[in-house]
């Protein structure tokens, strides 16, 4: 994900990079896989039309994960939808499925137990809360990028981390070392 | 540091973006106080439970190939469209004299906006006029004193015809001011 958009013979590459995590955060935004693989291309479309509009100052990476969270808010505003759970075995492609060459055979069972437990509470928090770690977590950002790139003081931003990373603790079991 | 830090300093402290200073400075603070240990295991733990999640969920390979041919589609046609600005940039030497054309051409064929003399009328047609009318408010005048009941045609005038006693209708030798044009 660390392509060089400057170069406009690089340009297109360097987009599909991002579209594996750009999706990522959207599908637990919308809850549904095949509007975040929507979401996903109009996001990277529009970033390839609005490259004169990228302020080089920012990050390009927190730039994209903006876009898609501005869509995402977009598409929950018209279709005013919090999404109950999100998703679970949807028919995706999971790299849960095998056990690693380390872990025990039910390994890859309760991965995916934990997995769940995890997209289950983040279904709990409010979206605001929500964004600011899907973005940490997917765009790699800190949260001073993240700050930057919505436009709001860095103290709201790391209220809304605080209060959803003691909830994501609270409702989360510690993992079995 | 005794006082405790404010709460959100522990998100930054797990998420390990903190300066190497005042990240001593906690790890100091911790080691005094249970309270901010607690609070600091309960975000770490809630920063680690993220890892759970697939950083690069797969995408299926239609989707992957439709964004790649959307991309390729979208920043052709940005190649080959430039904005508008640039276009005038790239032809601004060319822009100039077709405004310059533009300007010389409105200049020659446009009519002028000087009013022509012959639109005014003359001092003296300007006087005829108004001597015509003035007579012609006298007879009306002299008419309505003089107290005439009849009609333009010489009959006696009727109801209708009158407004308390006096003819609504012009007399027979009332001047035609209308088609009076010279």
């Amino acid at each position: 994900m660390t392509g060089r958009v400057n170069d406009p013979e690089n340009v297109e590459e360097s987009l599909v990079a991002f579209a594996p995590r750009v999706y990522g955060l959207l599908r637990r935004l919308v809850g549904r896989p095949d509007v975040a693989e929507d979401l996903m291309q109009e996001t990277l479309l529009r970033a390839v039309r609005s490259l004169a509009t990228y302020r080089p100052e920012g990050k390009f990476r927190a730039w994209i994960f903006c876009i898609a969270v501005n869509l995402a808010r977009d598409w929950m505003r018209r279709q005013r939808h919090e999404p109950a759970a999100l998703l679970g075995d949807d028919g995706e492609v999971s790299p849960d499925a095998v056990p690693a060459p380390d872990e025990p055979p039910d390994g890859p069972v309760l991965r995916r137990e934990r997995r769940r437990c995890v997209e289950d509470a983040l279904a709990r928090l409010s979206e605001p809360d929500r964004t600011v770690l899907l973005m940490r977590y997917y765009g790699n950002l800190a949260f001073k990028d993240i700050a930057r790139a919505t436009d709001e003081p860095l103290g709201t931003v790391l209220s809304r981390a605080h209060r959803a990373l003691r909830k994501l603790g609270d409702l989360i079991p510690e993992e079995p070392s | 540091m005794n006082r405790c830090p404010d709460k959100t300093q522990w998100v930054l402290y797990a998420a390990g973006e903190l300066a190497d200073r005042l990240r001593r400075r906690l790890q100091a603070h911790l080691a005094a106080c249970e309270d901010c240990r607690r609070e600091q295991e309960a975000v770490a733990r809630g920063l680690s439970a993220l890892g759970a999640l697939d950083p690069e969920p797969a995408l299926r390979p239609e989707v992957l190939e439709t964004l790649r041919r959307r991309l390729a589609v979208a920043a052709a046609h940005k190649a080959v469209r430039p904005t508008l600005l640039a276009t005038v940039y790239r032809y601004r030497w060319v822009a100039a004299a077709a405004v310059l054309i533009a300007a010389a051409l409105a200049y020659a064929l446009l009519p002028s906006t000087e009013t022509p003399a012959s639109r005014w009328i003359d001092e003296d047609q300007f006087v005829a006029e108004m001597a015509e009318i003035t007579a012609g408010v006298e007879i009306l005048e002299s008419s309505a004193y003089a107290g005439v009941m009849e009609n333009g045609n010489g009959e006696k005038a009727g109801p209708a015809d009158t407004i308390e006693g006096q003819s609504r209708r012009p007399p027979k030798d009332f001047p035609n001011l209308i088609g009076a044009t010279g």
